[in-house]
């Protein structure tokens, strides 16, 4: 079992020491390999403080979470029983705000800076950013320029680099396309899904796209103040009913599906989750 | 990084809250000159215990007060005993021979060991602190065993008894007294006061609105940048940065991986907030109406002649020479 949150209750505390509920009675399993799940919810649903329970950078109030072997509880760690930093090495978090993260002199030194802590050699961690730094989509010459003058579409790109650097087994991704143009954010998600596929390694996304959940995510989870309301197939996700209710909107492709069903009554063999797929369908009614 | 808490604003609704800042402000000053021309221990009692009738009336906790005082706790106990050890100058009142000799500073060693490994579980660490260092005393005055290495007296005299009681005791009125307008007055409300009372220096060309503006924008975004900072630790900490362990280089590390990303953010976000002030037609120095308005009442009055005439007993009484 790759993570499992057991009775997870966890709740911020405000200047007057009155709680604020942020995670409420989660129970959830999610696999070593193999899984690609994307969290949606709406803005303050604990979309984030469930995904930073996940490397042990929050503790949970009550309950716990068990990571790659390791069970994290609050006693556990006041009282030090636990190392926290093999965690972060194994489940890496990019954050949604690279402004948070970036702060040395060149690209590259800031990408070998996670490896660096966790006890990589420099010259192997160098290596891997020239390699990384190709497959979030810039080149080379990005390695010798200061972080802070690039793009937020370049500084998103740095610091997801960052994160890789650190060969994570499980990746988790807390909005990793909001501020990028349309074009990046295809090319970024055909990064993690390719990750996915040939590495095999389990990727948490959070998103409000409900075009990557749909075309990408083979589990959704959906989160609504505090509560984990539903855990499962994305498709079934949307053909349920009142999904506005949950702030979700249908998928384009699904949307498109729908209304050529209604009002041409057309039925589909099956619904299409690529435009490719969707395609080979209509051309064979075509022919 | 949680506990910081700037300001000290309680809600409440005394008389001392009723009061306009400018009022508060300007007592607050005489009041405290007043105590520092204050110059026999009587008088400066007479103070404190008019100070406590204030807190009373005005329903302010005196704990909250005494916690005011706590940061100043090392300073207090310094003076205190600076001036009891080394002012000579009176009557002799309390002698004592300490005489080191082997069981006694034995006894004494055990007595600190005991300290070390308790001091943790109790709450009032100084005061513990204090009370372990007194019973050291203690028994080396009272008991020795063995040989006698060497002696020392400690010698206390009558004036210095009475200069460190009036130090400190001016020290706790003074500090009483600003926590006493911080805890009773909003932080806007307090900077609307500083800058109405520092307008007399528009004179020489001080820009005063501008000042206040740059008060009160840095404590309206204290809280904000500790959120920020919050967040950078997490960032860091998600790629390996431990903040709670590691030697001294790695520390100094640890240190730049949070104060450039929160440097770059301050920058950032004080370019935003000019552009949206600009934006809402801000022009530094142009006069501008205000959404509160500072009112005078009777009772402002009231509490400025009760300063004046604290500050002018005071300097009547200086003057004849108490």
């Amino acid at each position: 079992m790759g993570i499992k949150f057991e009775q997870v209750n966890y709740a911020y505390r405000g200047p007057d020491g009155q709680k604020y509920l942020a995670l409420a009675n989660i129970n959830l399993p999610i696999g070593e390999t193999g899984e690609f799940i994307t969290l949606i919810g709406e803005t303050g649903s604990g979309k984030t403080t469930l995904v930073q329970h996940m490397n042990a950078l929050l503790v949970p109030d009550t309950g716990s979470v068990t990571v790659l072997g390791v069970k994290v509880t609050k006693e556990a760690v006041a009282k030090k029983r636990i190392k926290l930093n093999p965690i972060r090495k194994k489940v890496g978090l990019v954050f949604q705000f690279p402004e948070y993260q970036l702060f040395e002199e060149t690209v590259l030194k800031d990408i070998i800076f996670g490896p660096k802590n966790f006890g990589v050699p420099e010259a192997e961690a160098k290596a891997l950013a020239h390699e990384l730094i190709k497959v979030v989509g810039l080149d080379e010459s990005y390695l010798s320029r200061s972080p802070f003058n690039l793009s937020g579409g370049e500084k998103k790109r740095v610091s997801i680099a960052g994160i890789l650097a650190m060969e994570p087994d499980i990746l988790i991704l807390d909005e990793p396309t909001s501020g990028l143009d349309p074009m990046g954010r295809d090319e970024l998600l055909t990064v993690f899904n390719r990750i996915h596929t040939t590495l095999n390694k389990t990727i948490i996304l959070i998103t409000h796209d409900m075009n990557t959940v749909y075309r990408y995510a083979k589990r959704a989870l959906v989160m609504r103040s505090g509560y984990l309301v539903y855990d499962g197939d994305p498709q079934a996700l949307f053909s349920r009913k009142n999904i506005e209710n949950w702030n979700l909107e249908t998928p384009d492709l699904l949307a498109l599906q729908q209304l050529i069903s209604s009002e041409l009554g057309f039925k589909f063999p099956h619904t299409a989750k690529t435009e490719e797929d969707l395609l080979t369908m209509l051309e064979a009614v075509i022919a | 990084m949680k506990n910081i808490v700037i300001g000290r604003f309680i809600p409440g609704s005394s008389f001392l809250y009723k009061m306009d800042p400018r009022t508060k402000i300007i007592v607050l000053i005489l009041l405290m000159v007043s105590a520092f021309l204050v110059r026999s221990l009587s008088l400066i009692a007479f103070g404190l215990m008019l100070l406590m009738v204030v807190l009373i009336v005005g329903r302010i906790s005196v704990k909250r007060v005494l916690l005011g005082l706590r940061p100043l706790m090392f300073l207090l106990i310094f003076t205190f005993s600076f001036q009891i050890f080394f002012n000579t100058a009176g009557e002799l009142v309390f002698t004592t021979t300490l005489a080191y000799s082997p069981g006694g500073l034995g006894v004494v060693v055990l007595l600190w060991f005991f300290w070390w490994f308790t001091r943790r579980r109790i709450p009032f660490k100084l005061l513990y602190f204090l009370v372990v260092l007194i019973a050291s005393g203690t028994l080396l005055s009272l008991f020795s065993y063995g040989p006698i290495f060497t002696t020392s007296t400690i010698e206390v005299y009558s004036q210095g008894l009475e200069m460190a009681l009036f130090i400190m005791l001016r020290l706790v009125i003074i500090v009483t007294l600003s926590t006493i307008l911080t805890l009773t007055t909003k932080p806007t409300d307090l900077n609307l006061g500083l800058e109405a009372v520092l307008k007399p220096f528009k004179l020489i060309r001080v820009n005063t609105e501008e000042m206040a503006m740059i008060i009160s924008i840095s404590l309206r975004y204290i809280p904000t940048l500790l959120d920020e900072a919050n967040k950078i630790i997490l960032a860091q900490a998600s790629r390996g940065v431990d903040f709670s362990e590691g030697k001294l280089k790695e520390k100094l590390m640890q240190i730049v991986s949070l104060l450039v990303p929160m440097f770059i953010i301050s920058f950032k976000r004080s370019d935003e907030l000019a552009s949206a002030m600009e934006a809402r037609s801000f022009v530094p120095g142009r006069p501008r109406t205000r959404l509160h308005q500072l009112t005078w009442r009777p009772m402002d009055t009231v509490a400025l002649c009760f300063g004046l005439i604290i500050l002018s007993t005071v300097i009547v009484l200086r003057v004849i020479g108490w």
